[in-house]
């Protein structure tokens, strides 16, 4: 007696049929554009050499303080001006890219793998084990993070190794609380007990069972985290105890450019746009993340 | 033969989707009489839920739609009506209670709020004693017991058989016409079940209400329904009473239906089971649409729909076999 | 003599309840209350109740999911809280195997099948990847699946194909005796047929033991060889299924056997009266004195508030009853 594999679908998707033009062209470029956007920032970072028309830490006081070629008394040699030490903006830009980008992606590697561990170990284990690793967890939370980084930083002499420890220290503790909710809800899932009843050890089904179906959540979080980590490092560099010059990151090119705000408006303007353009994209692919892979949990 | 409450004229109800149309409902008809009840059975995916969701209007749109037909409801065809007339018979004239009695209530909200609600809005009371008298009689009337405390009770502190006893309550508050019960019974045990439903049948004999019942459960259907409609892929395939389908069905699948049904009072070694599987709503056959699991299947039954055939006085089936 | 696989002696589950800053323990629920019962090789028995009667939590401390709180249960004769931590790994996990409820539910959505019944043989056995899958495919066809399902996720299935490869994880291992915790109440009536047909036909061929949780009495008459009518915690009746479910004693018996029946309106007019019982099952944190189904039964009497029943002997079956004598 032979059953055909048949895909029953249980809820039926959203309409296209029912949408309006705009609203389908509207979903489609919430994935579309950021994607975009951030492979063009990521490609831009890697090929920074090869991109920049100038050397960025390149001082040359003769040339202090260009604004953009569309400005009065700008030029095209240098596109996007120069900052008070006459280095050129657009090729501090593009090498900015890579130090921020590489820290906001280093940082979600060591955190992500932390705290999905911890929260995975402390989630299925439970017990005494969850209890503790849940209260230093707590207490990671509860500390004003940029104070602990600055603290590290002081201390520590700022220098990029500084920034991504003095971010990461803390900065497991929310993948470690949310992974052990998504935990939680798989511990007592019919598979689990299942797997349970076959004789799996607990480690087989913590990286067999559970890793593999918080997956969907921990990609949304990482993704979202692009931006808010962007932002923590110009922070940083704007408090002053981020990437020490005369390195560029985009944070730090804000600070520089922060006395100058109302004549040489170019120099924090366009690492500002930098900053949020990745910020936003980095939100969108996110969302957009979040409703595809969700629906698809649930319908599960 | 007492009057018709609900008249239901080929009605039609697709989903919209990316992937396609999916015909949940393909063409029924059907009445339902004062003091009747109904049942709609079927199995997972064959449209009778639907069914009862297109009679109050609230298909999940835009996805779902009702694509054809009328139903007539008090000489009144309701897919003509507008929005704030339809809101008007919800809940007033056409009242409905679903499966899950954890989700049919609001948690945060005592359960006296809950069934205040319909008797605010269609019987316009207003003055808070007044309201709480009806509440308490909307209790009583479903044999809750001791209602004057129950009305601050939360959900969750209910049992399930409770709560689909607040359910009803607020469905019947404004003593609707026609009760649209969506396998009300299923997750209750079966002594609860039996509670419970000799408890409408008591209800049913006080009001008059019509009640179309669908489920999948051939004893809850013996118990409780006075005729009943058997559907298979969004259409019907047979209508009788209720002793007829049990005793003298006529229709292939109405008959392997009942024969898979283990029976408390029959001892086999063996169970009757239909092969396969249900078609796929997006890709209907053209023919009959039991027709690939039929086991009297004739050539015409790929080619053609069968036509309703009336057999007897209320027993109509649609076979090619029968006409 | 009979072949006994398993023997469950006064089986007790107590939770405590705990509440307060200082979580102390204020009450017990009582979910399983000394039941004993035996299941013989190659046997089914089927466990009946209704919500919170126990029934699941029996099924998981036989399953090893949760720890008695006293009682014994004897696997081939020997008693488990004695089994070794490897024992329990080598001889009892592989010979007991489970089939659940939720065919949903209960596989890894991000597995394979093939993967799926392989796991049990990957954990439990040395078994080359090949022999493995040569049993995978194997044990798909045996379930009256198709070998070209094996690469397949769970999702693409219907829910009767996906109770098939659930059966098909169970028996990889060739366990004796496999627990059905309602194996066919999620799914549609005319596959319940065929899931059923091929319990049967799988446990003549492999003379394995059931034990089979429903709350359906009809489906336990077509599995069961013994059935154990549960309450409350409690067996109130246990014996030869044929016997009890003919012939019931206890009046909880009897009510569900009533509210199970298929009743057509005409057998309603020539006195076949339903039996309907008044209130619900109380909670298990608090049960009634004496006879802990007295508040429901029908034909309860005064003695019946005040004495605890014992599962006496009535012929070829047991019944806790204070009014058979």
């Amino acid at each position: 007696m032979q059953d055909t594999v048949a895909t029953i679908e249980i809820a039926p998707k959203p309409a296209a049929h029912g949408m309006t033009r705009r609203a389908r062209i509207v979903r489609s470029s919430t994935f579309f554009i950021p994607v975009i956007i951030l492979t063009l920032i990521v490609l831009v970072a890697i090929f920074a050499p090869l991109l920049a028309p100038y050397n960025p830490v390149k001082i040359s006081l003769t040339d202090r303080l260009m604004p953009p070629f569309f400005a009065e008394g700008g030029s095209t040699e240098h596109f996007l001006g120069t900052d008070k030490l006459g280095r050129d903006v657009l090729s501090r830009l593009i090498f900015g890219a890579r130090i921020s980008l590489s820290v906001s992606l280093l940082v979600i590697l060591i955190t992500s793998a932390i705290g999905t561990m911890l929260g995975i170990i402390g989630g299925y284990l439970g017990g005494r084990t969850e209890a503790f690793l849940m209260r230093i967890t707590d207490i990671c939370l509860s500390f004003p993070a940029i104070l602990v980084a600055m603290l590290l930083a002081v201390s520590m002499g700022p220098s990029f190794t500084t920034v991504v420890l003095a971010v990461s220290v803390l900065g497991w503790a929310p993948y470690a609380r949310l992974i052990r909710g998504e935990t939680l809800k798989l511990r007592d899932a019919d598979f689990v007990a299942q797997a349970r009843i076959i004789g799996s050890s607990p480690v087989r089904i913590m990286l067999r069972h559970i890793f593999p179906n918080i997956v969907n959540p921990l990609t949304i979080i990482m993704t979202l985290q692009v931006g808010l980590l962007i932002i923590v490092e110009a922070s940083l560099s704007f408090l002053g105890v981020g990437i020490p010059p005369p390195e560029p990151s985009w944070g730090n090119m804000v600070n520089d450019g922060r006395n100058l705000i109302d004549t040489a408006w170019w120099i924090s303007t366009f690492p500002g746009i930098a900053i949020a353009l990745v910020v936003l994209s980095g939100n969108f692919l996110g969302d957009w993340l979040r409703d595809k892979l969700d629906p698809k949990l649930r319908q599960l | 033969m007492s009057d018709v409450i609900l008249k239901v004229e080929n009605l039609q109800t697709s989903f919209f989707t990316r992937a396609g149309e999916f015909k949940a409902v393909g063409g029924v008809s059907f009445e339902i009489h004062e003091g009747e009840t109904f049942g709609l059975v079927g199995e997972s995916a064959c449209g009778k839920t639907v069914t009862g969701l297109s009679l109050l209007r609230l298909l999940p749109e835009p996805a779902g739609q009702i694509v054809g037909g009328k139903i007539i409801l008090d000489g009144i065809n309701i897919l003509e009506l507008h929005k704030e007339e339809m809101r008007n018979i919800r809940g007033k004239k056409i009242s409905m209670i679903l499966q899950d009695p954890m989700t049919s209530l609001n948690p945060v909200y005592t359960i006296g709020d809950q069934i205040a609600e319909p008797i605010r809005q269609h019987q316009g009371i207003q003055d808070r004693n007044e309201l709480v008298d009806e509440v308490i009689s909307a209790l009583r009337f479903l044999q809750i017991p001791a209602p004057e405390q129950r009305i601050h009770d939360y959900p969750f502190q209910m049992s399930g058989g409770m709560r689909q006893r607040v359910v009803g309550s607020i469905a019947m508050s404004c003593r609707p016409r026609l009760l649209i019960a969506d396998e009300p019974t299923t997750a209750l045990d079966a002594t609860i079940q039996a509670q419970y439903l000799a408890l409408f049948k008591s209800i049913q004999e006080q009001t008059d209400i019509g009640i179309l019942f669908i489920t999948h459960d051939f004893g809850v259907v013996a118990d409780m329904c006075h005729r009943v409609a058997v559907m298979y892929a969004g259409k019907i395939l047979e209508t009788a009473s209720t002793s007829t389908i049990f005793k003298a069905p006529l229709h292939p699948y109405t008959v392997a239906l009942i024969n898979s049904v283990p029976r408390l009072d029959q001892k086999v070694d063996r169970l009757y089971s239909i092969e396969g599987q249900p078609p796929s709503l997006l890709n209907l056959p053209p023919g009959c649409r039991f027709a690939p699991r039929c086991p009297d299947v004739m050539d015409i039954c790929h080619e053609q729909q069968p036509k309703e055939v009336q057999v007897d006085d209320g027993h109509s089936v649609s076979c090619w076999k029968v006409s | 003599m009979a072949d006994v696989l398993l023997e469950v002696r006064e089986l007790t589950k107590h939770y405590p309840v705990k509440m307060g800053l200082l979580q102390r323990t204020v009450g017990w629920i009582r979910a399983v209350d000394g039941i004993s019962f035996t299941i013989e090789r190659g046997k089914t028995l089927g466990l009946v109740g209704e919500s919170g009667a126990g029934k699941t939590t029996a099924a998981k401390a036989i399953l090893l999911l949760e720890r008695l709180t006293s009682g014994n249960i004897l696997f081939e004769g020997k008693d488990l809280y004695q089994f070794s931590r490897s024992q329990l790994k080598t001889e009892y996990r592989p010979s007991v195997q489970s089939v659940q409820q939720n065919p949903w539910s209960s596989m890894n959505p991000r597995m394979r099948v093939r993967d799926i019944i392989a796991e049990p043989l990957i954990v439990n056995t040395k078994q080359s990847k090949k022999e493995i899958q040569t049993r995978v495919l194997e044990l798909l066809e045996q379930v009256g699946l198709s070998t070209e399902h094996a690469p397949y996720y769970p999702h693409e299935f219907s829910g009767g194909q996906r109770q098939r490869i659930a059966v098909a994880r169970a028996l990889a291992l060739n366990p004796s005796l496999v627990v059905l915790d309602e194996p066919v109440s999620a799914l549609d009536v005319s596959i319940r047929a065929q899931i059923m047909n091929l319990l049967k036909d799988l446990q003549g061929q492999y003379n394995l033991s059931y034990l089979v949780i429903a709350h359906n009495l009809a489906t336990v008459r077509f599995m069961s060889h013994t059935v154990a009518i549960m309450y409350l915690g409690q067996i109130v009746e246990y014996g030869d299924s044929e016997v009890v479910l003919q012939r019931p004693l206890h009046p909880y018996t009897k009510a569900l056997i009533s509210a199970s029946t298929l009743t057509l309106p005409e057998d309603r007019e020539q006195g076949v009266e339903p039996i309907i019982l008044s209130g619900e099952m109380p909670s298990p944190l608090n049960p009634p004195p004496g006879c802990r189904f007295h508040t429901r039964c029908p034909e309860a009497r005064e003695v019946c508030s005040r004495e605890i029943p014992e599962l006496r002997k009535f012929g070829n079956r047991w019944v806790r009853c204070s009014q058979l004598v």
